[in-house]
């Protein structure tokens, strides 16, 4: 369902991935997991078409991306739900607009579209904000509504990058199931996230642990782990420069 | 198909509303644009008109011996207007000329008895005559002499001018015209389209987030563009018309201020062409800046 082989990417001189590789088949669910700055959200934009593909190959829902022309952009994102990091959700735009919005792009008729944004949003608790501009929403209630617009349309692959970065423990947990439920339907999940709380709420998920744009750990045989080079010093903590004293305190 | 078409489009309509501020101030600027485009060009079409309208005209004026029988100027002036191509005829008899030259002295009316005491019975001003004619010769300058000597050998007459400088200017209006008034037009032309569409593509930046979002949900690109092409097309249209609106009430307002001498000139309006133009171009490149806006993919980053 989504096979990458040999991906890197740079953005000028800095390579913020490295020769990633690894196979997910259709229902997998992979926990994508590393610090901060790994490289975790640019591997899923490569993945949704956001960014092209510069070296190695990659194919998403049978769709390979290192070939992938621009005009099969939109055929390749009708096929793939995304939770995008910032949530990309329109302010002006009530809850139930923004939760419609794929379902209308794929024309369904309005009475299915009113049907299954209802669900979703209530799924998700948002069934009391569906007129609710977006812009009047908390933090995680906007999350909330990114993540139902990925669900609506009940898509073959679920890419999420951080979906749960703003909510509570208990309210994460309570949608980790929901994602579960949607791998159960037979959707292949991919999950960014650095919460090891979260990743043992799904013990049979796959992970793969991303550091300085590399694959570094995994736990199964479908990825190819690159060992970190010996000289390289590991950065630990931040430190600030000390502070200067010479001309006295300001 | 049909009906997400239609949706699109009542949607484009409906979304103007979401960005109130932004449509107001492209609006204005389409319509002030719009409205100074059709200011030149009411200037210009008047003097075209000015230029054209006179085609050959010519006036000739024609003075008579001081003291001249005026029975017998009289009846000159009577036959003048049974010549070819006579389109009128102003004439003074001398003690006419005096009055008039009295008034303009004076800057009141008074009989020449009064102002001119000593002038009485032997005025020494001319009978004059300006006859105009508007000659559709193949020849024009042999009509020209034909004429000046039919009116030099009349009887009683002493000096005919010929003062064709209008029909001159018009004739090199005509010859030159074509070669002003197309490039004109056409710069014109492409000023307004790049002034408007640029507002409306700086209009549309205020999208430019939804239609990242609408890109990154799987939209075609025709459906991205169907509620910006009306939302395009309407502010042009709308700022065209309302730019007519205002031209026409300016137009009302001033088109008789130019009626002195010596300009005598009557300020015209758009023909039906160029009023349609007015409209047309600004919704058309309304529409060409929406489409464009969606040409590149925003969502695709580096
Ligand atoms: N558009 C960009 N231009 C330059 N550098 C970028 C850009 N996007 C991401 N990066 C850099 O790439 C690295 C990986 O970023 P990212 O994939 O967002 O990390 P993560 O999601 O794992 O926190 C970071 O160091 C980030 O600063
Ligand atoms: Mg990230």
């Amino acid at each position: 369902m989504i096979h990458v082989r040999h991906l890197s990417h740079t953005f000028g001189s800095y390579w913020a991935l490295k020769d990633c590789t690894f196979s997910l088949e259709k229902g997998d669910f992979l926990f994508l997991s590393g610090p901060s700055g790994a490289g975790k959200s640019t591997l899923l934009r490569l993945l949704y078409g956001a960014l092209p593909v510069q070296r190695g190959e990659a194919s998403v829902a049978d769709m390979p991306l290192h070939t992938l022309k621009h005009r099969q952009l939109p055929a390749l994102r009708r096929k793939v739900g995304v939770v995008f990091q910032d949530f990309k959700i329109l302010p002006i735009r009530t809850v139930n607009e923004n939760i419609a919005l794929p379902l209308e792009v794929r024309g369904l008729a309005p009475q299915q579209v009113v049907r299954r944004v209802r669900a979703v949003a209530r799924a998700l608790g948002l069934e009391n904000h569906l007129e609710t501009p977006c812009g009047a929403l908390s933090g995680g209630e906007q999350q909330r509504v990114a993540i139902a617009r990925a669900f609506v349309m009940n898509p073959q692959v679920l890419l999420a990058d951080e979906p749960t970065g703003n909510l509570d423990t208990h309210l994460s947990f309570r949608l980790m199931e929901l994602f579960k439920q949607f791998q159960a339907y037979g959707a292949t999940v991919i999950f960014a996230t650095h919460s090891k709380e979260l990743m043992k709420r799904h013990p049979q998920a796959k992970i793969l642990w991303l550091e300085d744009g590399a694959v570094r750990d995994a736990n199964w045989p479908g990825a190819r782990i690159l060992k970190a080079p010996r000289h390289r010093e590991r950065e630990h903590g931040i430190t600030l420069p000390p502070p200067d004293t010479e001309g006295g305190r300001l | 198909m049909m009906r997400t078409m239609m949706r699109l489009v009542r949607q484009g309509f409906a979304d103007m509303g979401l960005y109130p501020w932004v449509q107001v101030c492209t609006l204005a600027a389409v319509t002030l644009m719009v409205f100074l485009s059709g200011l030149f060009l009411i200037t210009l079409v008047t003097l075209n008109h000015e230029l054209g309208a006179v085609k050959g005209e010519t006036a000739f004026q024609v003075y008579w011996r001081a003291g001249s029988e005026m029975a017998l100027v009289e009846e000159q002036w009577g036959r003048l207007k049974n010549l070819p191509w006579f389109t009128g005829l102003k004439t003074f008899t001398p003690q006419q000329a005096l009055e008039e030259l009295g008034t303009r002295l004076h800057g009141k009316k008074a009989s020449s008895e009064k102002l001119f005491p000593f002038l009485t019975g032997k005025n020494p001003l001319p009978a004059t005559a300006l006859v105009s004619f508007a000659p559709n010769e193949e020849d024009t300058e042999r009509w020209l002499k034909e004429t000046g000597e039919y009116l030099q050998n009349l009887p009683g007459v002493e000096r005919v001018l010929a003062t064709p400088l209008r029909d001159e200017l018009g004739q090199a209006w005509r010859k030159a015209g074509r070669y002003v008034m197309w490039p004109t037009l056409a710069f014109l032309g492409l000023l307004l389209g790049l002034v408007v569409g640029n507002t409306v593509r700086l209009s549309l930046f205020a999208r430019a987030h939804e239609i990242e979002i609408l890109q990154l949900v799987g939209a075609p690109n025709w459906y991205v563009r169907l509620p910006l092409l009306v939302n395009g097309a309407t502010v042009g249209l709308l700022g065209g018309c309302l730019a007519l609106v205002l031209l026409r009430f300016t137009f009302l307002q001033v088109h008789s201020l130019l009626q002195f001498p010596p300009l005598f000139m009557e300020i015209r309006f758009l023909p039906l062409e160029l009023c349609l133009a007015l409209v047309a171009l600004p919704t058309l490149t309304g529409m060409a800046a929406s489409y464009l806006a969606v040409r590149g993919d925003p969502s695709r980053t580096m």
